[in-house]
């Protein structure tokens, strides 16, 4: 009886379960990574393979960091568009961590832009 | 696959917790179903242990929030930060934490002798050592019930073994050998069947996480072959207990109490490592 009930489960379970995805990865994001822009972005869109929850951003400029507001109670989403400040010319590195929202697993990366003088 | 301080601390925490959750609940079914075999000072040290790895339990499961915080900031503040703390609750640790300091604290109930509360205590032991299967990578599959139970079975019968090897260490050590071949035997009567259990709960996810070329492919895949292989091992130590150095105990033969302690310390590692295996792949991989 047990083991039917068991096997019935496994092969519920083995058939019926799509895969789940990796960990949050982030697929794009505006400025694209190394991208060299003639104008200072005035948002910074990033776009995330699955819902997440953007944990942390940071902004870094020859080593000073440029505050950008996130708001970290926004719900779970796929793309996060932040409001930037006015940003003069020179390389900016950005780094993010987020949340997936499904398995609750962190990830991190970092990519850069540069502007134009 | 890159790897931080951060990220070994988290993967180091994870295997502490999972070790001192299932234990502490798999040395309370122990404490049950082998109570008459046991000695009073013997209970009383298995009592003490469940003690210890359930405190040890639940201050991992509240360092792993501040840990998981820290993690996504990148420095010490972030383990403090209100608001990554409420981030990472909110995503599903929440539920999993919530319902294993629930468990821990009914499995305190093992503490006391009374006869009356083993049945809470177990229940305790069944809702921390499955509070795992509230997060991560099964949780994440759709439709998720069917895989939660399976992961769910493979928990308590992971739970039953990894828990039963300290309170048997301790009857090796102290017992005689009646009391060690008769503990070995009424363990290895249900072992046998949990273990069948283990094995078909663990197949089943595993065919739901991975098709079998990607075990070879990837480093989820490759982690995830490491623990198969220490699988096998513990398997192996398991049947040499099982078939050879049981009957030996049972025959009262000599030396047969020192290869079962020497087995039993084996099993131990062998278990350690795959629970540290598990929380490695679960911590920095995912499913491809």
């Amino acid at each position: 009886m047990l083991k039917n009930a068991l096997l019935a489960l496994a092969l519920c379970g083995v058939v019926a379960a799509a895969p789940c995805m990796a960990h949050a990865k982030l697929q794009s994001s505006t400025p694209a990574n190394n991208a060299k822009l003639t104008q200072a972005p005035k948002t910074l869109t990033l776009n995330f393979n699955e819902a997440a929850q953007l944990a942390v951003l940071k902004l870094v400029r020859d080593g000073q960091e440029i505050p950008v507001p996130l708001d970290k109670g926004a719900k779970a989403g796929q793309t996060f568009t932040l409001t930037l400040p006015a940003l003069s010319p020179g390389t900016y590195t950005v780094q993010w961590s987020a949340m997936a929202a499904d398995d609750g697993h962190v990830t991190k990366g970092s990519f850069t832009f540069s502007i134009a003088a | 696959m890159e790897i931080s301080g951060w990220d070994i601390a988290g993967v180091f925490a994870k295997a502490a917790m999972y070790a001192a959750t299932l234990v502490a609940a798999g040395a309370i079914f122990f404490l049950v179903y082998c109570q008459t075999l046991l000695r009073e000072g013997q209970r009383t040290v298995i009592r003490r242990l469940i003690g210890i790895l359930i405190g040890v339990a639940a201050l991992l499961s509240v360092c792993r929030i501040a840990l998981l915080s820290g993690s996504m900031s990148g420095d010490v503040a972030g383990m403090f930060d209100g608001s990554l703390a409420r981030m990472v609750l909110g995503a599903g640790e929440g539920r999993a934490t919530g319902a294993r300091i629930i468990g821990l604290c009914l499995a305190l109930l093992a503490l006391s002798p009374k006869t009356v509360l083993r049945g809470p205590a177990v229940l305790g032991g069944i809702i921390a050592a499955t509070s795992f299967a509230w997060i991560g990578h099964v949780h994440a599959l759709t439709p998720n019930f069917a895989p939660s139970l399976l992961l769910c079975l493979h928990l308590l019968c992971g739970a039953f073994w990894l828990g039963a090897l300290p309170p048997l260490w301790v009857i090796v050590i102290g017992g005689n050998e009646p009391q060690i071949a008769a503990a070995a035997a009424r363990f290895g009567k249900l072992a046998l069947r949990v273990v069948a259990l283990l094995l078909a709960a663990g197949v089943s996810l595993l065919l739901m996480l991975l098709s079998p070329a990607q075990l070879l492919t990837g480093d989820y895949g490759r982690l995830m072959s490491i623990k198969l292989l220490a699988v096998i091992a513990i398997l192996g130590l398991a049947a040499w207990n099982k078939l050879h150095l049981t009957p030996r105990l049972l025959r009262r033969e000599k030396r047969a109490a020192v290869l079962f302690r020497r087995s039993l310390a084996a099993e131990i590692t062998v278990g350690a490592f795959i629970l540290m295996i598990t929380a490695a792949f679960t911590t920095l991989t995912g499913p491809p």
